[in-house]
């Protein structure tokens, strides 16, 4: 098809999605470009070349902190997001729930509302019922984002499951918690594995929230490199977001493995 | 254990319907209680201090008009870069996508980051400009609207370009092959066959990339600085600088009632077709 | 082994009725077929005896044990689904052990034996490690049924086992599968659409028709001794023929344009009637022989012989032919029949 396309057309289009591609990764290249700088400003094209600032930031303690209570709260995101996510992926699949369609819609909600009104709800829901935010807050926050994404990732592969094998299995002499155990979890694994890492990296870059439901001793990683952007920054901001970015492809990198990506292309 | 398949379905379902309720839902819902209590019980006052004030009015304009640039934007580069995605070689439409999810990735704080460097006074477009005669000496395109439409196109096209693929892709090419062959040329193919049906996922997008842009608040603020504000910046400032949650409270319902506005006919007009 | 009992079934989806009042007796060791065009009720019937759908009123008996409340997984059966729902994330032998290991039936050496035995009889012992993405079609077909035979069930369900397969594989597989239930005497009921799969490999065979059983017997009654058109028309390609029976010495069924056909003298229909000619019993010769005068309208070449398309009595009928002789359209011929083969139908 590629054949028939009029060659000023093909050059124009290279173009396009040359220029897209740059204009999508330019931040993310000059991020990274920045954290090898040498000088104090930020610069670039970066002046130099020193890995100054990832020393700086691999022992600064402001900075490990939020790290750790982000990598924390990841972690425990990614559990919740991934048994609750799963679960609710398995009902919906087999929808025999009374008013599946409105459920789906429930559940995929918090990918299509706004971050901030859910925020300043919870601040104003959990100042009100519980006190004060804690870690607690900003985990269940987060998994409510996250679980959309692993809810839609295991039912795409559930899509393409054998829709027999329950009933296979049922003729073969397996009750129910049988046939969760030895037939539908082992169809979700790839569902669930590239929701988790998905739900990992979601809970981890998550700034919103995050920025809301804070404390001066409960600060995640986004939130301190948005408070450092908002004042003067130094290039060790770019170290640490360069890190981040570092993981981000890593994440990319196993979901590949685990579903390939391409499936995501069909959202 | 005796149990059917309703209720085993149903357990599976609750833990997350639970979380939602208490997480989700409850939380907005006392944000809605919130916006219409006042000292002495109901009251509408919130509502009609933003909408009667010209300084917020003029915050929510800028808001609504940045979004509709930023979606406008969004479908004039995000379609030719899916319908390209949807017709290459699988092999460049793997990296295609991963220029694409890359960014969408990545935190929104990293990515804004990046632009301020690009923009700033000392930033490569600015010296850019100034090198090529466009602007004088202390230009920069941070803190302007321009800034934060170019923060927010690119961190927004990846929604809108996947959006639009997940249609293109359902496209038979056999109804562009017919086409071809019954006379008319690649460009109009293109406008009377593939762009009417990819509708659904234009549509979609946008309505995406409106909704997110309407509620960002990151992304401007670092782009426009203090004196270019946002829907969202204001209502940021009300909670965590003022601590007027009430009033904060209102201004979130009118972005939520904003959004739900545009959401609803959609979801309306687009379910049937997923029955 | 078992045997299995159907009383007075009935089966509604909602307000749609499926199965009216159907009671089936299957001996121990019987392998029945459930004959019908698509939507008469034989798919739903076996899910019935597996358990996996209910009924609105009747009962299921395996082995003279009421198992109607019962779920699939204590019915004691197997069952091969059309698409052999095969684990995907299991190898070929793990597939074939599954049933032993939910049911808990002996020890892991115990199983594994029973895994290699099984295999063995579908001879697919070499695969054992292979996952099913990995195999062609005929070889997970093969696996699925050595998954229902490794358990012993006391019934064992086929659901159009073989219609993904090509005409090749069928064959082969039919054969085989004579070959399973002559060793193994499992009772088995087969659900096919295919006439020729349930004449090839029955005990029995149950003509089903939207919900109700329309005939049932043995391949060759059945084949020879269709009762109804629905049957005859399922069963052998027939041509329906309206006609009207003259009773006598020799009766006669006379056709719509005056032709008069001789037929069997033991007929129990008469006056107006259906007359059923199979198309391989019908045989053509040149014109002005004694038989049918008929006019040829088309003719369709199928390798070992020629199907004719045939004008008679202003309907079209279809006739199987050697390809010796070749007529051509628009001539003339002479169409005869033995008149022991005329079928006469109540109408």
């Amino acid at each position: 098809m590629v054949k028939a396309v009029p060659p000023w057309l093909r050059v124009a289009s290279t173009l396009l999605v040359a220029l897209t591609v740059l204009f999508l990764l330019a931040p993310l290249v000059v991020v990274i470009g920045v954290s090898f700088s040498e000088s104090e400003f930020i610069a670039f094209p970066p002046k130099g070349f020193s890995l100054r600032w990832y020393e700086g930031v691999l022992t600064s303690n402001t900075y490990l902190a939020s790290a750790l209570a982000s990598l924390q709260i990841a972690v425990l995101v990614t559990i919740t997001a991934t048994l609750v996510g799963g679960a609710a992926a398995v009902a919906l699949h087999r929808g025999k729930l009374p008013f599946s369609r409105t459920l789906a819609i429930v559940f995929l909600s918090p990918l299509v509302l706004p971050t901030i009104i859910f925020a300043i709800g919870m601040l104003m829901f959990w100042s009100r019922v519980f006190g004060p935010v804690s870690i607690l807050t900003l985990w269940l926050s987060h998994t409510v984002v996250a679980l959309p994404y692993v809810i839609r990732t295991t039912l795409a592969v559930l899509a393409e499951s054998d829709p027999f094998l329950e009933e296979a299995a049922r003729t073969m002499g397996a009750g129910r918690l049988q046939r969760l155990w030895f037939v539908v979890v082992p169809q979700c694994v790839p569902g669930l594995g590239a929701g988790a890492f998905f739900a990992f990296n979601i809970s981890f870059d998550e700034a919103v929230l995050s920025l809301f439901l804070r404390k001066p001793d409960l600060t995640t990683l986004p939130v301190q490199i948005y408070g450092q952007l908002e004042f003067s920054p130094d290039p060790s901001v770019a170290a640490v977001s360069a890190i981040m970015i570092f993981l981000t492809v890593l994440m990319m990198v196993v979901i590949d493995r685990i579903l390939g990506l391409q499936r995501f292309a069909r959202s | 254990m005796r149990m059917n398949d309703r209720t085993e379905n149903l357990l599976l379902a609750l833990p997350g319907l639970a979380l939602l309720a208490m997480a989700f839902f409850l939380p907005i819902g006392q944000m809605l209680v919130l916006s219409v209590s006042g000292a002495s019980g109901l009251t509408l006052e919130h509502f009609s201090r933003f909408l009667s004030d010209p300084f917020y009015l003029n915050i929510l304009w800028r808001t609504v008009r940045l979004s509709l640039i930023i979606t406008v934007i969004c479908v004039v580069l995000g379609f030719p870069y899916a319908y390209i995605m949807a017709r290459v070689s699988p092999r460049l439409r793997m990296w295609m996508v991963v220029a694409v999810i890359l960014p969408l990735m990545t935190s929104v704080v990293v990515r804004t980051f990046g632009w301020m460097v690009l923009l700033s006074r000392n930033g490569l477009i600015s010296q850019w400009a100034r090198d090529l005669g466009w602007a004088e000496r202390n230009f920069q395109i941070m803190h302007s609207e321009a800034a934060i439409v170019i923060g927010m196109v690119q961190v927004l096209l990846p929604f809108m370009a996947l959006s639009i693929l997940g249609v293109i892709t359902r496209i038979d090419t056999r109804l562009e092959e017919a086409s071809r062959t019954m006379g008319a040329s690649f460009m109009g193919t293109l406008r009377t066959v593939v762009l009417p049906l990819s509708m659904p996922g234009i549509v979609a997008g946008s309505l995406l990339v409106f909704t997110l842009s309407a509620s960002s608040f990151i992304t401007p603020s670092l782009m426009g600085g203090a004196r270019i504000q946002v829907l969202a910046g204001l209502v940021y400032k009300s909670v965590t600088q003022t601590l007027e949650w009430p009033f904060a409270a209102a201004q979130a319902v009118i972005l939520f009632v904003g959004v739900l506005l545009v959401l609803i006919p959609y979801v309306r007009v687009s379910t049937p077709r997923h029955g | 082994m078992a045997n299995v009992r159907l009383q007075t079934i009935h089966k509604s989806f909602g307000s749609n009725a499926v199965i009216h009042g159907v009671s089936l007796d299957i001996a121990s060791g019987e392998f029945v077929s459930l004959l019908g065009a698509s939507g008469c009720g034989k798919t739903t019937l076996l899910r019935i005896v597996a358990g996996l759908e209910g009924v609105t009123s009747g009962t299921v008996e395996i082995d003279g044990r009421n198992v109607t409340d019962l779920p699939p997984e204590r019915r004691d059966i197997a069952m091969m689904f059309q698409s052999y729902a095969l684990m995907p994330h299991l190898s070929v032998a793990d597939n074939v052990r599954f049933p032993l290991r939910m049911r808990g039936l002996g020890s892991r050496e115990e199983q594994e034996a029973k895994v290699r035995t099984a295999l063995e009889t579908v001879q697919l012992a070499h695969l054992f490690q292979r996952r099913p993405v990995q195999l062609s079609g005929g070889q997970q077909q093969r696996v699925a049924l050595a998954r229902a035979i490794v358990s012993n069930p006391k019934v064992l369900l086929l659901d159009e086992p073989l219609s993904n397969l090509d005409a090749r594989l069928r064959e082969d597989m039919q054969v085989e599968l004579i070959e399973i239930h002559k060793r193994l005497g499992l009772t088995t009921i087969f659900v096919t659409h295919d006439q020729e799969e349930a004449l090839s490999l029955s005990n029995r065979i149950i003509l089903l028709n939207g919900g109700y059983i329309e005939q049932q017997g043995t391949p060759a009654e059945i084949y020879a001794r269709p009762d109804s058109a629905f049957a005859s028309s399922f069963l052998g390609a027939a041509n329906l023929v309206p006609a009207i029976i003259e009773a006598g010495d020799k009766p006669v069924a006379v056709l719509a344009d005056g032709q008069r056909l001789a037929i069997a003298p033991d007929i129990t229909t008469y006056g107006s009637t259906t007359i059923a000619l199979r198309q391989e019993d019908l045989l053509i010769s040149d014109a002005g022989r004694p038989g049918l005068q008929a006019r040829v309208r088309t003719r369709v070449f199928l390798g070992s012989r020629n199907r004719y398309v045939l004008q008679l009595a202003g309907m079209d009928i279809k006739v199987l032919a050697s390809t010796d002789r070749v007529y051509a359209d628009g001539a003339m011929v002479t169409l005869s029949v033995d008149p022991v083969r005329v079928r006469c139908l109540p109408r």
